[in-house]
């Protein structure tokens, strides 16, 4: 079921209907019967892979939690008498803890890496080859979050869950395993289990948030990906501006599409007075490429900070190996080097996570690259702006600054997009070829989109500017529309009820599960 | 230490009011560059091993905070 299509918005509905029906304590059992109904339904061959997870993942998370619970007891009643052999105990302790981590985090990623990467690997070497492997829906999206737990539970964060039916619905909750956001324990499941008093609000803004999303999804995204697929699905036919107006066009689509399926996802979960995780803060905002992935994909850019990028940069082996640099790259350098290798996993992993093919890993160690040279070319940088006079508090230079970003962003999208690694290349390089004789303004026009269809893009874009524009000022929309006269805010939701029906791309590609992040 | 964690974190991000500041990460205002480059010189100023597990948001909200993160951290 696509977010969406006109199923998800009936099962959405029903679900909603239920939860409020069922006796408060009973709701988040109806949460849980709707998302295994969902994954059923939407991949019932591979709902094993999801409640394998689920299990071992409890069961190690509880079997932590039990050697936690002891050790914490063992502290409160020795502090005052460690002697040696307590703390080779203790020790011991800790290593147990260690191989219960790695057990899981093994069985987990593993099963990710089989059935998501290893079947690329295999069908490059063997062309041809049908394995027959079919990837569970949200993989990604419930590894990463398993995961989380169980290091966050390593690191005594907060209790194991005591009850296998309710983690079971933190990890298969509907609005989320399509594309996220990946949540983290402590911060979703007490919202999924204790069941939520009806009002009105939740209702009136998650119905809200779940327009915009149709709006960015069916008017802008779809719309837009008529011209983007034509380019990137026929590259050899295409050189010179038209490959950058696609590959512009691809950023505009990817943000609507993915951002759009989030508000539907988060509006759906507040309409049951769920808060999920924001995914987006307006990324196309961002003054540089370290900002725009703190607003962009954040769950993921999150993930990694505590687990690769934290533990990497603040490991006392990278920070060893750093000091010992110093004699040979300097003493900033030295002691930027964790960080600079956290950064290079980091975005390796970010790459990784998009794919098995060798173009992810190329995107991802594009922004590493950008990201990485930045750092070490801060004071130089720095001192290239005084010496240029630039005033770096002005409005100009800000603006200056995220159209750079956004350029960088686009550019670095080549990669994910075009078909494989070689593909982009040549596509990089056909932007400097020429037109081949046809007018770019002739060109524009002949990719499946008319001239109304880029009025309408360009019109709902500048809704969707002015929208963001007044959300980075701290403005809250929905706030703002609540305080607005009621017929004034009833027709604006008329209004955008209407576009969407009049002005969404209902098309082809419109039931089928063209929704591109659904294959994470 | 009060004085010291002030002027290490100065030195970092000279933009930051952190006497006053309730929610430097919270807020966003310190990011998670800063946050390594914070503990490093922690680590380096008072002898202590801060780590992954220490990093939660109530610990670096605010320099009263630190100071108390940094002091336990001395008698471990």
């Amino acid at each position: 079921m696509a977010l969406t299509s006109f199923w998800f918005l009936i099962f959405a509905a029903a679900v909603v209907l239920a939860y409020y029906l069922t006796p408060a304590k009973y709701r988040w059992v109806t949460l849980l019967i709707a998302s295994y109904a969902f994954y059923a339904v939407s991949s019932i061959k591979t709902l094993i892979f999801m409640v394998a997870t689920t299990v071992i993942t409890f069961y190690g998370g509880r079997r932590l939690g039990q050697i936690n619970a002891e050790h914490k007891a063992y502290l409160a009643e020795h502090k005052s008498e460690l002697s040696r052999d307590d703390k080779k105990e203790l020790k011991a302790k800790v290593q147990s803890r260690k191989k219960v981590v790695a057990v899981i985090l093994i069985f987990n990623f593993g099963v990710l890496a089989f059935l998501k990467y290893f079947r690329v690997y295999i069908t490059a070497l063997i062309p041809g080859i049908n394995l027959g492997i079919l990837i569970p829906l949200g993989i990604s999206f419930y590894t990463f979050q398993a995961a989380a737990y169980i290091i966050d539970l390593y690191r005594v964060k907060y209790d194991a869950d005591d009850n296998i039916a309710k983690f079971g619905l933190f990890m298969s909750f509907f609005p989320q395993i399509i594309q996220g956001p990946i949540a983290r324990h402590d911060q979703l499941a007490t919202q999924l289990y204790e069941g939520h008093r009806f009002e009105y609000k939740n209702l009136t803004y998650g119905a809200q948030l779940i327009l915009w999303g149709f709006f960015k999804k069916l008017i802008i995204a779809d719309r837009v990906a008529i011209m983007v697929s034509e380019v990137f699905d026929n590259p050899g036919d295409y050189q010179g501006a038209i490959v950058f107006a696609a590959l512009f066009g691809y950023t505009i689509q990817i943000y609507a599409d993915f951002s759009g399926g989030i508000d539907i996802a988060r509006g759906v979960a507040r309409t049951m007075g769920i808060e999920m995780s924001h995914n987006f803060m307006r990324p196309y905002f961002a003054d540089s490429l370290s900002e725009f992935w703190r607003r962009w994909h954040m769950s993921l850019s999150f993930w990694t900070r505590d687990y690769i990028f934290y533990p990497i940069s603040l490991s006392k082996t990278f920070g060893k190996l750093g000091k010992d640099m110093r004699s040979r790259v300097g003493d900033r350098v030295g002691k930027l080097f964790p960080v600079l290798c956290a950064q290079m996993a980091t975005f390796v992993v970010i790459g990784i996570w998009h794919g098995a093919e060798f173009k992810y890993v190329a995107y991802g160690l594009y922004n590493a690259f950008i990201i990485i040279l930045g750092l070490l070319l801060e004071p130089q940088l720095k001192a290239a702006v005084e010496k240029l006079h630039i005033n770096a508090e002005s409005r100009m230079w800000k603006v200056f600054q995220m159209l750079r970003t956004l350029m960088i962003v686009t550019i670095g999208r080549m990669f994910p997009k075009a078909a494989s690694f070689t593909v982009a290349l040549s596509m990089y390089a056909s932007i400097f070829k020429g037109n081949g004789g046809v007018p770019f303004s002739e060109q524009i026009l002949q990719l499946g989109l008319t001239g109304i269809d880029y009025c309408i893009l360009l019109g709902a874009c500048a809704v969707w500017f002015v929208i963001s524009f007044y959300q980075e000022k701290g403005i809250k929309i929905r706030d703002a529309l609540a305080e607005m006269n009621i017929v004034l805010r009833w027709v604006i939701l008329i209004l955008g009820v209407t576009a969407v029906l009049v002005a969404g791309i209902y098309g082809p590609g419109y039931d089928a599960a063209a929704f591109i992040y659904r294959g994470f | 230490m009060r004085e010291t964690i002030i002027e290490i974190l100065k030195d970092i991000r000279s933009d930051i009011d952190f006497e006053n500041a309730t929610a430097l990460i919270d807020d966003g205002q310190l990011e998670s560059l800063d946050i390594v480059a914070i503990v490093g010189e922690f680590n380096e100023e008072f002898d202590v091993e801060i780590s992954v597990e220490d990093l939660v948001h109530e610990n670096f909200n605010t320099v009263d905070a630190m100071v108390e993160l940094i002091s336990k951290a001395q008698e471990d």
